[in-house]
């Protein structure tokens, strides 16, 4: 059997973006997080508790705007906990976010038979149609590629051009940059260190529960168990990948997407090969950047390590 | 005269029991160069600490401009005008000269306009004399450069008062003038400077008043000219102190350690070490004079076996060690005091029982059918702890509970308690006080005397010729011609570590 390139490489191209969306949402506000210094493992939990929230928001309300809100609020309240045994009690950031991550995991499964009991099929919404941008998406190829995308997909690339211009552009970016580095230096500049974390942290929760949303309001349109299977967890080495800069952060999301796609599309195309093998072909490339791009990363400085006046 | 800018009485900061310091009185005007001078552990640091809010004093006060000010931070201090620029510096290396001079800036809009910051830098840049290029990357400046940027900071920041921590310890000659330079030209524009230094020629080169402390204590304070440099090193150290103190007995011995024309694997950003041939015999000191960073440490390093050999071979007795791991040179008798207490001599948040068995731990009695034996290990480590005078609780302690000297203390005494043949000491006395430097010294010249063998590596060369049956001088990398007890010239070792001599040696190798 011949395999259609021409037909899997444009299936990849229209698949690309909205599988990169959840990913690339938590993982910019990963990477203002680690920026600040503090790193959350925790986006997975915080992830999949934006996804339930927001799947039972929407599903009472009918509001997807409601879900997305909701969404980033429980990221807010998660990433707030994470602030606060991180940054004000200086717990260890790597056993924090695991413990965040676990109660997401766990929680979110409750949630969703609390809300729905347990059912044969899945409860489903309807999901957020896309927008397409007159004339523009006319265009051949990239047309239904780039401007017949969720409306969610502009606002993203928008607060990408905010975050790049808030960080290299304005004081407190400069401030944050510098809390990630150093944050003696920073205090001592009379910056306070605590108040950038807590901010950052919380702005990266919330991209987590948006990111969350995306899942279950724009692509599934249910919710399942552990629907996040790891996103999470390859939104920090996005950041990892990207070097800390938002537009690579981006980049490294598409590829992403693009090899996510790469794998729904073989495995129809391909249904005798063993899909399993195919199902950690994702995870396995974003392994494989990682040493590659890791071994050449200059991390912010701070970066999991807490800060202490005292010492 | 005009009314001081500060003012600090009776100033008092203990730590624990130990008071750094006792009543300190110091006045500093504007439109002077101050050197406040003392020995390594005089408490100058500490005072200028207090000055800057980072301590907070246990006793005394201090005025700004006559007004009684409490200091509780860093930021405090800023805003009366103070500043200080660290031993370390606090900069971020990442960041651009013109980033790190933006950091934590009020005023104007939260945009952040860097163009206008690299003008107001350049304005202040030549006012001062302080050439350094705004768009460059600080991690990539020389470390004058970084000190210029530092310096800059302050100005920056409305300093009035500057205070500099040892601001030459690191830089070159070259550098120091410049810097020496830029001072004066602070000065002119009315600053106040404080220059911390235990460099009697600094003080006497640059400073208009000096202040002498000793112990915690002001032991002399005046204008420079009617200060001589016998007064300065009588306050600062007391009465001049016996250098050659140390018995020696002459051993005859047959074995030694032998370097036949090493050459260390290269590492980048290092001085390349090459051509070193010597022969530590044992039953006497051989010293390693040089300025820090002429290679070697990473001369020790590749003895010990840390770095590897690229040519030349390393005998212990006539054995050749080149490819033995360092377990097995442990086990050969050879030993090492690094340089670095805290972070490669001792685990410090493990205790001293712990501490004490690390480099044999796998060797009878320490382990007993396989297991640890606890109390054999706390007999030695008690052992360890009278026979080398070490002050702690008790042998459970931490090893970062200890002091700087006492912990010394331990880690030699340590080493000494082990079937040792050679030892490679790297700055074993280094920031540690008069007490525990003599102990020290004395445990060195002891087991010298007991027929091991000692390398030793020193910053101090009075303490290299008041300890070593001989010398050899490093110059990037490049070793001298032992030159024998009867040869000590301070005045020819001197030249010889800033490389007299060595252009020669290159030429004809």
């Amino acid at each position: 059997m011949a395999l259609d390139i021409g037909l899997i490489l444009s299936a990849v191209l229209a698949g690309m973006i909205p599988r990169a969306m959840p990913a690339l949402l938590a993982a910019t506000g990963e990477n203002i997080d680690e920026i600040g210094g503090v790193l959350n493992l925790g986006v997975e939990g915080m992830m999949l508790m934006g996804a339930i929230v927001a799947f039972i928001v929407d599903y009472n309300t009918g509001s997807i705007l409601l879900g997305f809100l909701a969404a980033g609020a429980v990221g807010l309240l998660f990433s707030f906990f994470h602030a606060v045994a991180s940054v004000t009690l200086k717990a260890d950031q790597v056993v924090s976010g695991t413990a965040i991550w676990f109660i997401g995991w766990g929680l979110s499964g409750v949630l969703y038979h609390a809300a729905f009991g347990f059912t044969t099929s899945p409860v489903r919404i309807n999901t957020l149609p896309s927008v397409s941008i007159p004339y523009l998406s006319n265009l051949p190829w990239v047309g239904t590629l780039i401007f017949g995308e969720s409306p969610i997909f502009y606002l993203t690339l928008l607060l990408i051009a905010g975050v790049q211009y808030f960080l290299y552009h304005t004081k407190p970016g400069l401030n944050l940059r510098t809390v990630g580095e150093n944050p003696r230096v920073a205090d001592v500049m009379g910056v306070n260190p605590m108040r950038y974390r807590y901010g950052a942290t919380l702005f990266g929760g919330f991209l987590a529960g948006l990111g969350g949303a995306y899942l279950t309001l724009v692509i599934v349109g249910s919710f399942d168990y552990d629907m996040t299977a790891g996103i999470g967890f390859v939104a920090v080495a996005l950041v990892l990948f990207g070097k800390w800069r938002p537009w690579r952060v981006f980049i490294g999301a598409m590829v992403f997407g693009a090899i996510y796609v790469l794998y729904l599309t073989l495995e129809s195309v391909l249904p005798s090969f063993p899909y399993q093998f195919l199902e950690m072909w994702p995870y396995l490339a974003t392994l494989a950047f990682i040493v590659v791009v890791g071994k050449r990363a200059n991390p912010p400085q701070a970066l999991g390590r807490p800060y202490d006046k005292g010492e | 005269m005009a009314e001081p800018e500060v003012r600090m009485r009776g100033i008092v900061k203990k730590f624990g029991q130990v008071v750094a310091n006792d009543g300190v009185d110091l006045e500093l005007y504007s439109g002077e160069i101050h050197a406040l001078l003392g020995e390594n552990g005089a408490g100058k640091t500490t005072l200028m600490n207090v000055l800057y809010g980072v301590q907070r004093p246990d006793g005394g006060n201090i005025y700004v401009k006559d007004k009684e000010v409490s200091l509780r931070s860093s930021n405090d201090a800023q805003s009366l005008g103070i500043g200080m620029v660290h031993q370390h510096f606090s900069l971020i290396p990442v960041f651009t000269v013109a980033e790190n001079l933006a950091i934590g800036l009020k005023e104007g809009g939260t945009r952040l306009e860097i163009s206008k910051v690299k003008e107001r830098i350049e304005r202040t840049a030549t006012q001062s004399n302080l050439v350094v290029d705004p768009g460059k990357v600080v991690g990539q400046l020389s470390i004058g450069e970084q000190q210029r940027v530092e310096i800059l900071k302050l100005l920056f920041r409305g300093a009035q008062v500057l205070i500099l921590d040892e601001p030459t310890s690191s830089l070159t000659p070259q550098e120091a003038i410049d810097l020496f330079h830029t001072l004066r030209t602070l000065r002119q524009g009315g600053k106040s400077i404080v220059i911390i230094t235990h460099k009697l020629y600094e003080a006497l080169d640059i400073a208009d008043r000096v202040t002498v402390l000793r112990k915690g204590r002001v032991t002399l304070k005046g204008a420079r000219e009617g200060i001589t440099r016998e007064a300065l090193t009588e306050a600062m150290i007391g009465r001049q102190i016996e250098t050659k103190g140390y018995e020696r007995a002459t051993i005859a011995t047959t074995n030694s350690m032998k370097v036949e024309d090493l050459a260390v694997a290269p590492e980048r950003g290092r001085v390349p070490v090459e051509g070193v041939s010597l022969q530590i015999k044992s039953g006497e000191i051989l010293g390693i004079a040089g300025v820090a960073g002429n290679g070697q440490k990473d001369l020790i390093e590749c003895l010990f076996g840390l770095r590897s050999v690229k040519a030349g071979r390393i005998l212990l007795d006539g054995v050749e060690i080149n490819n033995f791991p360092i377990r097995k040179r442990l086990e050969a008798g050879l030993c090492y005091i690094p340089e670095e207490r805290k972070t490669r001599a001792v685990a410090i948040e493990m205790s001293l029982m712990f501490n004490s068995i690390m480099h044999d731990h796998w060797e009878e009695p320490n382990v007993r059918r396989g297991l640890l034996d606890g109390s054999a290990i706390r007999d030695l480590t008690k052992r360890i702890i009278s026979k080398f005078n070490v002050v702690t609780q008790s042998e459970n302690s931490e090893a970062g509970s200890l002091s700087g000297g006492n912990l010394q203390k331990f880690i030699v005494g340590r080493e000494m308690s082990r079937n040792m043949k050679y030892l490679l000491a790297v700055n074993p006395t280094a920031g540690l006080d008069v007490g525990a430097t003599d102990d020290v010294r004395k445990t060195l010249v002891e087991y010298r005397n007991q027929g091991k063998g000692i390398l030793m590596v020193s910053e101090d060369l009075d303490e290299l010729l008041s300890m070593c049956d001989r010398i050899v001088v490093i110059y990037k990398g490049i070793v001298s011609q032992a030159l024998s007890e009867a040869s000590f010239d301070k005045l020819k070792i001197g030249a010889m570590m800033l490389g007299e001599g060595f252009e020669q040696k290159k030429v004809a190798a």
